[in-house]
């Protein structure tokens, strides 16, 4: 631009600013207005959609596919244009030239014109590049495989320590015993016979942290025979399920911590009414899940009597029925009485469940062992008084 | 009564002469495009308040994010809010400041005598980038560890200077707790008080420049 074009410009905007309106309160109108909608939005948004639950970082989970923020995602897309020697130039050389023209605009676009359909040329560029912006975001948004979450995350300390619980049955169990009370240990290789002390008495609970705890578990103590859990030593649990499981043993066998009351209540046996028929889905499941499933589950030994669904509990097993429904000597029933028999010791191996645990199965069993809470109802009551008597075998299936 | 404190602190702080040259000057009369510019600048601030207020229960450890966010978003007083609004703002932000430079593009206000407002834009563009890049490390979780794993590695494949700049991105060779805090640092220090000196003179460029008209046939 020359002087007289310089000149030219400014009368002319001196002219239209006269023509014009106000700053105040014209212009600021409209901009609070603006503003004030964005503002409705952002409080909308975090409402109604608020902030995704994700899992803690965990640099030993490799599997996690990295996804960028979304505004960037363009730029990660546009590098698979740039693969293997050249990368370097999707990295740095395209965003560098870019960010260059950005900053030299102004001097590399000298001419006066500011009317769009004037410049054409320019605003063809920057439609391009918009345009292919917009295009390799969404490429990216299609092409990148979903992520798999398999992991529940939890955001309260009661859906950690229940989460954490669930881990425990699954994992720690088999030797520590539902309780933490250890015993003699039965059925875990390597381990048979081991006398496993209790790991939920109060000097072990005072005198080992949290942190302790975690790296126990994580880094696994291969002198005294129990192995690593953490991902990253060849087990399955990520640092943040460890971190539930150190909740679930702080916060049920410590006695200076309190058990929030939501756990207590979602961890209650489900109530069963005098003469009700127990059901799968309602109470069993909790039942195997908390005492069964540690052992019961695919690699460990079992005889293949699987647990982790009401059809492996009917059917696996290598003296498979192990629950004939209505039949009191199923092979479950007589296991839990502590009996000897073809199909393996008394379960569970190291102790006894209560009497009144051992009450709902035969209940469940006697009733006809049905899964939803509805086939339950319809099997209708069962007569208290046989339940003392495995030996009963007379009543009818439903 | 009113009257004589406004004139007290009129003669002391020209409030007069700052309404008569910053709000009560004649304009061009412009379209809702133009509301783009203080619509950033208000996000700024917006995103600066809730950020503070994060910063209260925020611990920038490895050990200590990802617990201190659910601290937030579960323990503290509307904690929730605070942080969704942080969120979802610097997605909104990044949106309404590229549109800002997309508007200044097409009725090429960047022009004379335009030229340096624009050349502060571009670097408020820019670090608005960055506060998005940094602050998305931050919350210590699966998505923020990968994607910033990946972001400072790729300035490594540049030739010769690449793996220092990695290095210097990250703190060492590896993402770790010094990766975090820097982040932390540039995310609440370094870069807002870069972005809140170039708006004090885009503004002040604006204010006297006068903002840009909508160009007619003849411009």
């Amino acid at each position: 631009m020359d002087d007289e074009q310089k000149q030219r410009y400014l009368e002319k905007y001196k002219q239209a600013k006269q023509q014009g309106v106000k700053f105040f309160p014209d212009i600021i109108y409209k901009d609070l207005l603006v503003s004030f909608a964005l503002f409705i939005i952002l409080v909308m948004l975090a409402t109604f959609v608020g902030v995704a639950n994700e899992p803690k970082a965990d640099p030993s989970d490799s599997s996690y596919i990295p996804r960028p923020e979304w505004y960037f995602l363009f730029l990660f897309e546009m590098l698979k244009f740039f693969p293997g020697q050249i990368e370097w130039v999707g990295t740095i050389v395209v965003p560098t030239v870019a960010i260059l023209a950005l900053f030299l605009l102004p001097f590399l676009d000298r001419k006066p014109a500011r009317y769009p359909g004037k410049r054409w040329r320019a605003i063809g560029v920057m439609g391009v590049v918009v345009l292919a912006m917009i295009a390799l975001t969404i490429r990216a948004v299609i092409t990148t495989p979903p992520q798999v979450e398999a992991e529940t995350v939890a955001t309260t300390l009661s859906e950690s320590i229940l989460i954490g619980q669930d881990l425990y049955s699954i994992n720690c169990v088999e030797c520590h015993g539902p309780d933490g009370e250890g015993g003699i240990i039965e059925g875990v290789e390597g381990l048979e016979g081991y006398d496993m002390k209790s790991i939920s008495a109060q000097d072990e609970m005072y005198t080992r942290t949290d942190d302790t705890l975690f790296n126990v578990i994580n880094y696994g103590q291969p002198d005294l025979g129990m192995q690593p859990f953490g991902i990253a030593y060849g087990g399955e649990l990520s640092i943040g399920e460890i971190e539930t499981i150190v909740d679930f043993m702080r916060y049920t066998w410590d006695d200076r911590a309190e058990l929030p009351q939501e756990v207590t209540q979602a961890s209650a046996m489900p109530t069963l009414g005098e003469d009700q028929v127990p059901s799968y889905d309602v109470h069993i499941e909790p039942l195997v899940k908390r005492y069964c499933i540690s052992c019961h589950r695919p690699g460990k030994k079992n005889n293949n009597y699987l647990m982790q669904s009401y059809e492996e509990v009917m059917n696996t097993g290598d003296h498979a029925p192990n629950v004939i429904p209505g039949d009191l000597a199923s092979n479950l029933i007589r296991m839990l009485h502590r009996e000897e028999i073809d199909a393996g010791g008394p379960m569970p191996p190291t102790k006894a469940l209560k009497p009144e645990i051992i009450a709902i199965f035969e209940r469940w069993v006697l009733g006809g062992a049905p899964q939803t809470p509805e086939e339950a109802a319809a099997a209708g009551t069962v007569v208290t008084g046989t339940l003392t008597a495995p030996q009963t075998t007379a009543i009818p299936t439903p | 009564m009113a009257n004589k404190a406004f004139a007290w602190l009129d003669e002391r702080l020209g409030l007069t002469t700052i309404y008569n040259v910053v709000l009560d000057r004649k304009v061009p009369k412009v379209n809702w495009w133009f509301t783009l510019g203080s619509a950033s600048a208000i996000l700024f601030l917006l995103q600066g308040v809730t950020g503070m207020f994060l910063a209260v229960y925020y611990v920038p450890s490895p050990q200590s994010a990802y617990d201190s966010i659910q601290f937030i978003m579960n323990g503290v007083a509307f904690g929730w809010l605070i942080r969704g609004i942080h969120h979802w703002g610097a997605s909104l932000m990044v949106i309404v400041v590229f549109l800002h430079m997309l508007r200044t593009f097409y009725y090429g206000a960047y022009k004379y005598p335009r030229e340096f407002t624009w050349l502060t834009g571009v670097v408020l563009l820019l670090c608005t980038l960055g506060m998005g890049f940094t602050g998305y490390l931050l919350p210590w979780n699966q998505r923020a560890y990968w994607a910033t794993t990946v972001g400072t590695e790729l300035p490594g494949t540049v030739p010769l200077i690449g793996p220092f700049i990695t290095n210097v991105l990250r703190g060492g060779a590896e993402l770790s707790a010094v990766t975090l805090t820097r982040f932390f640092a540039v995310h609440i220090w370094f870069l807002p008080a870069v972005i809140g000196a170039l708006i004090g003179v885009h503004i002040y460029m604006v204010v006297k420049l006068g903002i840009s008209s909508v160009p007619d046939r003849e411009d």
